[in-house]
């Protein structure tokens, strides 16, 4: 993610989207319809539940034993001629495509949708080494020309109106495009018919790997998924390691409730199963197939705390029911990957310390357990991110003493009831109409915005001893 | 039923400093149910803040001090969603290392009620005699309605109080902005969160708002005391325990 | 360079600090693939009526275009409709035998057939791809047909190749019942036993499922259609095309 963004601290970012007039408008229209066409393909569904089930238990299960499937998975494509990478970073995996665009003279790009290859920042790396990547993605493309990145997992641009992007299309294409979404697709789509069927190579990511065929899957809806592994002459695959399913019996779980989850669809228009190169004897297709299996901090997990995140289908339904993100959006994140489960990836991939404040951005409505296709317990994840991040002394030392009186303070009636009199003592010179309505220092945080109620002249505890009187 | 069904209040932090009145309604309704009502002395919180910040070796020590206090209770009844949250869920994990206490918090886990649960479950109850009248929306706290399950007890209890006229919240599941120290950290979209929370609450045309946790309280009055609505923000307890206003 | 070994080692390593928690589930499966798909075959002998008014519900749901005709002499008459409609002149196609017909006859000379070339060569690469991107319409066949979702399932290989059903505006998939299954988990069923033998079973290395044409939402939320893949997708059901695909 952009440096300059991160340097602006989490609640200013967030604070920015916030005076976001568009932003807050495109944000209720896009998460609402993206809410009510999942709970509309959900409710006529009633298997639903019981598949999600099945695919949690899948994805548990491989975990358990992930070794042996990724062994299976690299031998099945090495079978089919096709070629298996291993990187232990982000770093290693953009050396292996940078060295196979060497090899082979690469100096064209298409790609398809992939957010592992935005995680380890590729397209900047290829753009050094003097080869142009294209987005194909209609909303991925967008971006690329804006120089900006994703907002929202499945609709990329959705912080964009349509005005910005013919203006957008209009300067970087040398043209004058109507503001209408059905020309601007026409305009996307025949600038990058061209460059699919230019290309030296096909970059994609993967939604799955079946281990037992050596099937790679691409969950699409607009085809580039299909030209970009058809039409140049190289593919090649970055795939984070934990995508990686045993049987195509296990896959037709997934697909029964992936599209549902991300936008509602029953499955999305493209599902495309790539074995490897072309056969012979077939006419088109890549003469070289490559599969970049990608670590960078995830094997960290199969032993550790976020192990549930590794079940992650990248649907973005958790994104939509957010609270938060459903506020702010996906930029004011600052990574990769935004809201609920972005909190969870940014840990994994780039260690607790990048989650300090992003930890906290969520009040644990448990609204994103409650969609995920694959029922991964977030807000208790969020916990444990939160106890790491005190204990690690990630947390700024003012907060540590602070909770850590709170806890003593809980610990003692005798020091409650001091706080309950102190407390009263202090509110008196603020109190106004029987509320608290402008407090300082820290708890003008919150009567900055809403009234407090006092604390009571006398407490529940004080007032017990009469409600205890006139007894049954 | 009511009589011969002895109840221990858990007031909770909030309830005891901010909200004393919600727990002298609860004390009327269960009397009024015929249930016997004791508090035990030396209560303080739950230990949730702690919890939901991470801060579990406290959490733990106060968790421990609350499963003794209430070692003797028959029920425990909460007028908190998430603190009925908090030691049904959490307390047998955050005492997981010493056996008796894992026992202790299982054993108080299994007995412990939010208020409106206790009503309808235990008592079975689902209609409370009041003089409340009025139009009426419920919030379905986050603790309450995903945590423990909980969104037709309330509405049950609501919908058969005579003069009540129950108007569904759109996006009723929808949470409030409060989160605990969340509403401090995150002051803006915590604001943000419950500016679209009151925008549903007073296009319902209710003139009285109704939840089943003092923190969703806490956050939806200051809000609406805020921008001076009409809207009264009341706990179930005191819609059941009616009287004059 | 990681290696493999050092991979896998640290993911074993990993997997370790877990413990060992018991057997994991077997993945849950039919016992013995082909028979599961054979079951499936049987089924939807008897059931495929039932199975493609299902199927029409939910392809024309997803802005399919269906068509049904008794045999397979009627075909080339609805491509040629589809064909004045879209204006189109050039329709690429899949070899016959592939496609189960020749459609170069009964549509020429007015229309030019373009049938994919029994080769695999440079030279036919080249001018299929050229051909590719100017037909208007692209006809296959099609392996199976989803009624629950209203899927088209084609397998690529020699004589079917992956742009006649890509790159044309318009594509048409001709099929008969002998296609038609009835949800997905049958496909599971069909998947796992082409894989069984898969280079007896499968010329081509990729499996596309096709439900409708091309779309996106991703300029605000405004679903348009024809982005990169086909804006028209037609279903030809022909009663009487027998012989089971795969």
């Amino acid at each position: 993610m952009s440096e300059d963004l991160l340097r602006v601290p989490f609640p200013q970012r967030a604070g920015a989207a916030l005076k976001d007039a568009f932003l807050q408008e495109a944000l209720t229209i896009a998460t609402t319809k993206f809410i009510d066409l999942r709970r509309e393909a959900f409710e006529g569904f009633p298997q639903g539940d019981a598949l999600r089930d099945r695919a949690r238990g899948i994805k548990e299960a491989t975990l358990q034993r992930l070794d042996h499937y990724l062994g299976l998975l690299a031998d099945n494509v090495e079978r089919l001629g096709g070629h298996v990478h291993w990187a232990a970073t982000g770093e290693e995996a953009r050396e292996i495509v940078l060295r196979l665009c060497r090899d082979r003279g690469v100096r064209m790009a298409v790609k398809s949708k992939s957010m592992a290859t935005e995680e380890i920042d590729l397209n900047e790396a290829l753009e050094h080494a003097g080869v142009t990547p294209i987005e194909t993605d209609l909303g991925e493309y967008i971006i690329q020309l804006a120089h900006e990145k994703p907002s929202h997992i499945i609709a990329p641009a959705i912080h964009k109106t349509k005005g910005q992007v013919a203006e957008l299309f209009s300067r970087e294409l040398s043209g004058r495009f109507a503001a209408d979404p059905e020309v601007l697709t026409a305009v996307a789509r025949k600038e990058l018919r061209q460059k699919f069927l230019q290309a030296d190579l096909g970059i994609t990511g993967a939604n799955f790997a079946v281990a037992e065929t050596g099937t790679l899957v691409l969950v699409t809806n607009e085809g580039n998924g299909r030209m970009v592994t058809s039409l140049p002459r190289l593919h090649v695959a970055v795939m984070g390691m934990e995508k990686v399913i045993p049987t195509m019996t296990d896959l037709v779980v997934f697909l029964s409730i992936l599209a549902k989850s991300a936008t509602g669809q029953k499955l999305s228009s493209y599902t495309t199963l790539v074995r490897g190169p072309r056969q012979p004897g077939e006419l088109e297709g890549p003469e070289h197939f490559h599969l970049i299996l990608l670590d960078s901090g995830r094997v960290r997990q199969i032993g550790g705390p976020l192990r549930e995140a590794l079940y992650c289908l990248r649907c973005g339904a958790c994104l939509n029911v957010c609270p938060v993100y459903r506020q702010i959006g996906g930029h004011a994140y600052g990574h990769t990957y935004p809201g609920p489960i972005g909190i969870l990836l940014t840990a994994m991939l780039k260690g607790t310390d990048s989650v300090k404040d992003l930890a906290h951005a969520s009040s644990l409505c448990g609204a994103c357990k409650d969609v995920c296709p694959v029922r991964i317990d977030i807000p208790r994840m969020l916990v444990e991110l939160r106890e790491q991040v005190a204990h690690e002394h990630v947390a700024p030392v003012a907060e540590r003493m602070l909770f850590r009186a709170a806890g003593r303070l809980m610990a003692s009636p005798a020091l409650f009831r001091l706080g309950a009199r102190a407390g009263r003592l202090f509110q008196r010179p603020f109190t106004r109409g029987g509320k608290l309505r402008s407090l300082p220092l820290f708890f003008g945080r919150w009567t900055a915005t809403r009234d407090l109620p006092p604390v009571a002249p006398r407490t529940f505890s004080e007032r017990w001893d009469e409600l205890d009187g006139p007894k049954r | 039923m009511g009589p011969g069904v002895k109840a221990s209040i858990m007031i909770t932090c909030l309830g005891d400093l901010f909200f004393p009145e919600v727990g002298e309604a609860m004390v009327t309704v269960l009397r009024r149910l015929g249930v016997t009502v004791d508090f035990p002395a030396g209560q303080t919180c739950c230990g949730l803040p702690l919890f939901n910040s991470g801060y579990h070796d406290e959490a733990a020590r106060v968790a421990e001090r609350t499963v003794r206090l209430f070692g003797e209770a028959e029920h425990v009844v909460v007028p908190s969603g998430s603190c009925a949250w908090m030691v049904k869920t959490e307390y047998p994990g955050l005492l997981k290392h010493d056996r008796i206490l894992k026992a202790a918090a299982d054993s108080l886990a299994a007995r412990t009620r939010e208020l409106s649960q206790f009503i309808v479950e235990v008592l079975g109850v689902t209609r409370v005699e009041s003089d409340f009248a009025g139009k009426v929306t419920y919030h379905d706290s986050c603790h309450l309605l995903r945590g423990l399950g909980e969104s037709r007890s309330p509405r049950t209890l609501l919908r058969n109080i005579p003069g009540v006229d129950l108007v569904e919240l759109p996006g009723s599941d929808e949470c409030c902005g409060f989160g605990g120290s969340f509403s401090v950290r995150l002051p803006e979209v915590s604001t943000a969160i419950l500016d679209k929370k009151l925008g549903n609450v007073e296009a319902t045309g209710a003139g009285c708002l109704v939840a089943c946790d003092a923190g969703c309280l806490m956050q939806m009055g200051g809000g609406l005391s805020r921008r001076a609505s009409r809207v009264r923000p009341l706990h179930l307890a005191q819609l059941l325990a009616g009287g004059r206003r | 360079m990681t290696t493999r070994a050092e991979f896998l080692g640290r993911v074993r390593a990993e997997m370790r600090k877990v413990g060992a928690p018991g057997p994991p589930a077997a993945p849950e499966r039919p016992a013995h693939l082909g028979e599961a798909a054979a079951a499936v075959r049987r089924e939807m002998s008897e059931r495929w009526p039932e199975a493609l008014v299902r199927f029409v519900q939910e392809f024309e749901r997803v802005a399919g275009v269906f068509h049904r005709v008794a045999t397979p002499a009627e075909v080339p008459g609805v491509i040629r409709a589809i064909a004045r409609e879209r204006g189109a002149r050039e329709i690429l196609t899949w070899a016959p035998a592939e496609l189960g017909m020749d459609l170069g006859p009964p549509l020429g000379p007015e229309l030019a057939v373009l049938p994919a070339p029994p080769g695999g060569g440079e030279l036919d690469r080249l001018r299929h791809r050229e051909e590719a991107a100017r037909a208007g319409i692209g006809v296959t066949g099609a392996d199976l047909a989803l009624a629950e979702t209203g899927t088209l399932v084609l397998l690529s290989g020699a004589g079917r190749p992956r742009s006649t059903s890509l790159l044309p505006e318009t594509h048409v998939a001709v099929f008969g019942p002998g296609a038609l299954v009835e949800s997905l988990e049958q496909v599971g069923a069909i998947l796992e036993a082409l894989h069984v033998d898969p280079a007896r079973s499968m010329s081509g290395a990729v499996i596309n499922f096709i439900t409708g044409p091309s779309r996106t939402a991703d300029i605000e939320l405004t679903l348009t259609r024809g982005v990169h893949g086909p804006k028209f997708v037609h279903a030809v059901f022909v009663d009487g095309l027998g012989g089971a695909p795969r």
